[in-house]
């Protein structure tokens, strides 16, 4: 017995069932425990309401679910109806709510059908109760019927029905506000990211054509200027169409490989290529200004580190065959609408100009454009191109 | 609406998750090579130049 009763009920079952019921009789004669198990080993160590719960479930191994409600009547009903076979001096009382384990299929309806019983006596007695041998074909009925009775017992519940309407209702907008949320989030970020990143791998496509461009029509003209002239041969002013690459920028103290195209113009077309000359303003190393605008934190960000300029430092701007190294002499944060620093003589309207100098204007501060940084250098020296030598001043300063 | 578009999605859940992964990959590569850069003369945050 001890055995019987450690044991797992469910595996007992089968065989335990009956031939430990005997002796539970014994020694319990309450009718109520055999009705309620069947196969109630453990119960008479713990009576309690959870005890029964173990057997409910042993008795409807093949409803698991029933085991679920820890209601003992439910619960014990099953077990009465197992009964009968066993135990058949107390299975009357129980046969007559049976009904409802006949549907083991939908183990939650039991429950409700229960409760139901009065409204719908008929449907669930007449061919549950009434007729146990027939029990078989009519169980499915019953169970039916019980369904029917749940759903109909379910029909009291309309009004949470409606207000859980509203509810979802109420849910869906919360939802689909917070996604509109979530997405108008993402499409920031992405568009920072389309700013910060993107746009520099079409700058670098742009420059990169640029360049071979550029490289070019440079390598055509050059060779026929006389070969050794005392004097240097007068420089070829650039006549660049808006949008063409007409100069290559080079700033040592932003690197070695800083090589940027300076285009012609300054429209948002043009800056996205790179650098940009304002039209009118002073071709390089022409007498008055050269102005060139360039991105600060997108498109390649050719002017992110204008501000690292020290004064002195070389700005070398590289045309078909020479170099014009101008030099840093200061830098300014101005409003955005300061259009005389791009004068002939920056700052001084009126003045006349009587010598290059080169004027810098990106956007400051950093991913803002409040204000503009300018930075100013002045026409130092022009250095001819000669064959195998680089940039002038590219390792540093001279 | 993301849940409404999965639900429409066909086939099982590789598919599914799969067919989900490519439309978003389509919508961020309208998104950062068409929208935006048409979006972008619209947003001041590029302006470097000197005007007046």
């Amino acid at each position: 017995m001890a055995g019987a009763a450690d044991g797992d009920p469910v595996d007992e079952y089968p065989g335990g069932v009956p031939a430990g019921h005997p002796v539970q009789d014994q020694e319990t004669d309450q009718a109520r425990d055999r009705e309620q198990g069947a196969a109630r080993r453990g119960a008479r160590r713990a009576p309690g309401g959870q005890e029964e719960r173990p057997v409910t479930g042993g008795l409807a191994g093949q409803v698991p679910r029933q085991a679920g409600p820890p209601a003992g009547r439910p619960g014990g009903r099953p077990g009465g109806r197992a009964v009968p076979g066993m135990a058949f001096p107390y299975s009357p009382p129980s046969l007559e709510p049976p009904a409802p384990p006949l549907t083991p299929a939908r183990p939650a309806w039991p429950e409700e059908p229960a409760r139901p019983e009065a409204p719908l006596p008929l449907d669930d007695r007449v061919p549950g109760g009434g007729v146990p041998g027939g029990g078989v074909p009519g169980g499915g009925v019953p169970g039916d019927g019980a369904r029917d009775g749940a759903s109909a017992s379910t029909g009291d519940q309309p009004p949470p029905a409606r207000s859980s309407r509203l509810g979802r209702v109420g849910g869906a907008t919360a939802r689909a506000v917070g996604e509109l949320l979530i997405t108008v989030g993402l499409l920031v970020a992405l568009f920072l990211a389309y700013q910060l990143w993107i746009t520099d791998l079409f700058q670098a496509r742009s420059q990169s054509r640029l360049h071979d461009r550029l490289a070019a029509s440079w390598q055509a003209p050059p060779a026929p200027p006389p070969p050794k002239p005392s004097q240097p041969p007068p420089a070829v002013r650039p006549n660049p169409a808006v949008g063409q690459g007409f100069a290559v920028l080079h700033i040592p103290r932003l690197g070695e490989d800083y090589a940027p195209v300076i285009v012609e113009g300054v429209g948002e077309t043009q800056l996205e290529e790179g650098p940009g000359h304002y039209p009118g303003t002073a071709m390089p190393g022409e007498t008055g200004n050269f102005v060139v605008s360039g991105h600060r934190t997108t498109y390649g960000k050719p002017f992110n580190q204008l501000d690292e300029l020290h004064p002195g430092d070389p700005v070398v701007v590289e045309v078909s065959d020479r170099y014009y190294v101008y030099r840093m002499t200061r830098s300014e944060v101005v409003a955005p609408d300061r259009i005389d620093v791009t004068d002939p003589v920056p700052e001084h309207s009126d003045a006349t100009p009587v010598e290059a100098v080169m004027t810098m204007t990106t956007c400051h501060p950093k991913y803002s454009a409040k204000s503009r940084l300018i930075v100013f250098a002045s026409l130092d020296r022009t250095v001819m191109k000669t064959p195998g030598a680089g940039v002038p001043f590219a390792s540093g300063e001279a | 609406m993301y849940g409404w578009i999965y639900r429409h999605l066909p086939g099982p859940t590789p598919v599914r998750v799969t067919l989900a992964l490519l439309l978003a990959a389509v919508v961020v590569t309208l998104l950062l090579f068409v929208v935006f850069p048409a979006v972008e003369p619209w947003v001041p945050l590029n302006d470097v130049t000197i005007r007046s």
